[in-house]
């Protein structure tokens, strides 16, 4: 319960950090770190593909696809600063949204976690990693290595024509 | 996962991964690690493949299903073209040298992983891998018409993972696995296969789209126009091939196609792929740009691949595989060839070249050896290859598709030797003066592919005998 509770924290603190953040490569990442949270509670939900995919396709594709635009966008990006007020109402919108979460979704946690016993069985996360989905995981490093390089390759152009 | 061949994902990716460390205070041996990895692994398979006693033994002791043998030797072999021209055609000083090599080695090796893979949802990891290193590749030309390019490229093939992704789903609560195994197994039994064939069309849908075939072919001629001219080569000789066509072919000898399981799937197929071949071959009737025509040419010659896949009976399947291996050899000297007329001429519009024969003898012949193949003359390699397409629409009963694929291969042929007239005959043009042949360097991948074009076609019976193996084993 705690650890649901902890989980559900992270991925809205997480969720709000992308939403506020100056940098679109920080909002990139915590939008990353989103999916991380999401997918560990499917793990304990007893749905390792669901979390599975989540990791492979939202923690890891995404993200690189939107670390890559924006290393292409960030030159335009720096010369148009936003206004960011209106975003300042969010931490207030989620107090009110914690407050009233602490009322309603514990019952709502409480069912969801019935209906992992039932589907319990999934395997643990190492099992599902290591065990269901190891060419995946191959295929994420991958991924990550493209990520790499689409930066080193945009960014030196980008020094280059400033 | 083929085991066997899993060396050939790693290798690649290792290399990738230590060359902009060994590239830093040495700037060329970006150049050699990348090319070296990539011979030194296509010799492995050519021995792996080609050695006398496999020969002997009519290819019967291939390791896995022999078309992920073959298809990594083909990445390798346009990967190795590609790595050695750039290391001769792009600018010494480009600030991204390292990471182009970087990128295009890990384009190897997610493409040698789609190739082994068999699940659906590590075929889709890396071809979304594949198709992010290729929109790092396209914009590597820093031009508007290279980031217009990458966009479309982005734009029109990002929603076709959609598809994929939302298909797999599906398949996943139809089917309950995503195993290649599973969907033949279970298209082999008497189940009823609404549900599952649905998903599958769904991911059929997003390849089609990732292999440019008509209608959804738009991103094609500005991505290979835009993007650098060894980008193009690479993507039109293997990436659009791997990253769509392949997966084609791969359903349609799930699916079984031939027994008519998905009757209605395999014939919407077959229709797609002979428009593909009338509107590229007619629209590349009407191109000015060489390398916009060669664009429009790949869409055409995709599509006799697409059509071949959709009739899917055995010996389809071969002249698919053959013709999927066949496209990747030309349409590389093509590319490349275009590569060169730019680096001599300074440009690739057709109306301004001319008489490029005298100055350019190797560029010229390579190319008349790699478009005589695109349209199908004996005794080169696409000529085999089409012939199988067309005597297998034949065999089963679809003469006006065997008609209609004869006839434009004529066209092919029309606008090929209207490009040569073009370009390479008739009196020399302001732009072709003073114009000398390039380098031997950039010569040698081209004059390579066209000897393989014309092994392919010389010595025939033997790829033959590989393919017919080929095809026993993905589809029995």
């Amino acid at each position: 319960m705690i650890y649901h509770t902890l989980l559900f924290a992270l991925a809205a603190v997480f969720a709000l950090w992308a939403v506020m953040a100056r940098k679109l490569l920080v909002s990139a990442i915590m939008l990353a770190l989103v999916s991380v949270c999401v997918s560990l509670i499917f793990f304990d939900f007893g749905a390792p593909w669901a979390g599975v995919f989540e990791l492979s396709v939202c923690a890891g594709l995404i993200t690189v696809l939107f670390v890559g635009a924006v290393s292409l966008i960030r030159a335009e990006d720096e010369k148009r600063p936003e206004n960011r007020a209106r975003f300042y109402a969010l931490p207030f919108a989620a107090a009110i949204f914690a407050i009233a979460a602490w009322f309603y979704l514990p019952a709502f946690v409480e069912e969801l976690a019935a209906g992992a016993k039932i589907g319990s069985g999934g395997g643990s996360i190492g099992r599902a990693l290591w065990g269901m989905r190891r060419p995946d995981l191959l295929g994420q490093v991958l991924m990550l290595a493209a990520g790499v390089f689409v930066i080193k390759s945009v960014f030196p152009r980008r020094t280059q024509s400033k | 996962m083929d085991k066997g061949l899993l060396a050939y994902l790693l290798i690649p990716l290792l290399s990738a991964v230590i060359i902009p460390f060994a590239a830093r205070t040495r700037p060329k041996m970006a150049d050699i690690l990348a090319n070296v990895t990539l011979l030194a692994g296509l010799a492995n398979l050519l021995w792996l493949a080609l050695r006398p006693s496999m020969i002997a033994g009519g290819f019967a002791d291939i390791p896995g299903d022999g078309l992920s043998l073959l298809l990594v030797a083909a990445v390798y072999l346009v990967g190795l073209c590609v790595t050695f021209f750039s290391a001769y055609f792009i600018e010494e000083g480009l600030p991204n040298r390292p990471a182009y090599y970087s990128l295009l080695l890990v384009s190897v090796a997610a493409m040698t992983g789609v190739v082994t893979t068999t699940d659906f949802f590590t075929l889709y990891v890396f071809i979304e891998v594949l198709a992010v290193t290729s929109f790092a590749l396209i914009t590597t030309d820093d031009s508007s018409a290279g980031i217009e390019g990458a966009l479309k490229y982005f734009f029109l093939t990002f929603p076709a993972s959609v598809l994929i992704i939302v298909g797999i789903a599906i398949l996943m609560m139809t089917l309950g696995s995503l195993s290649y195994e599973n969907l033949r197994l279970f298209m082999a039994s008497d189940a009823p296969a609404g549900p599952v064939t649905f998903a599958s069309a769904l991911i059929m849908l997003g390849f089609i789209v990732k292999s440019g075939v008509v209608p959804f072919h738009t991103w094609t001629p500005d991505a290979y126009q835009g993007a650098y001219a060894p980008v193009s080569a690479h993507l039109a000789g293997i990436v659009t091939k791997i990253s769509g066509v392949y997966a084609i072919i791969k359903l349609a000898t799930l699916l079984r196609f031939f027994d008519g399981r998905a009757q209605a799937l395999s014939e919407m197929l077959m229709f797609l792929g002979m428009l593909s071949i009338a509107v590229g071959a007619l629209a590349a009737l009407k191109q000015t740009n060489f390398k916009r025509m060669l664009a429009f040419s790949s869409i055409s010659q995709i599509g006799y691949i697409v059509l071949a896949a959709g009739l899917g009976t055995p010996l389809a399947i071969m002249g698919a595989v053959f013709h999927l291996i066949n496209h990747a050899t030309f349409k590389t000297v093509l590319f490349l060839n275009s590569a060169s007329l730019e680096k001599s001429t300074g440009t690739t519009d057709m109306d301004k070249l001319g008489g490029m024969e005298h100055s350019m003898p190797w560029t010229s012949w390579t190319s008349i050896v790699a478009l005589l193949s695109t349209a199908g003359v004996p005794p080169l390699s696409g000529f085999w290859s089409k012939l199988l397409i067309i005597l297998a629409l034949w065999e089963s009963g679809l003469r006006v598709y065997a008609v209609l694929a004869l006839l434009f291969s004529i066209v092919t042929l029309a606008y090929f030797m209207m490009m040569q007239k073009k370009v390479f005959f008739g009196k020399k043009t302001p732009a072709s003066e003073r114009v000398q042949e390039v380098s031997a360097p950039l010569l040698a991948p081209v004059v390579l592919m066209s000897a393989i074009i014309v092994a392919l076609g010389l010595l025939f019976p033997y790829f033959y005998a590989y393919v017919k193996v080929v095809a026993e084993r993905i589809i029995l």
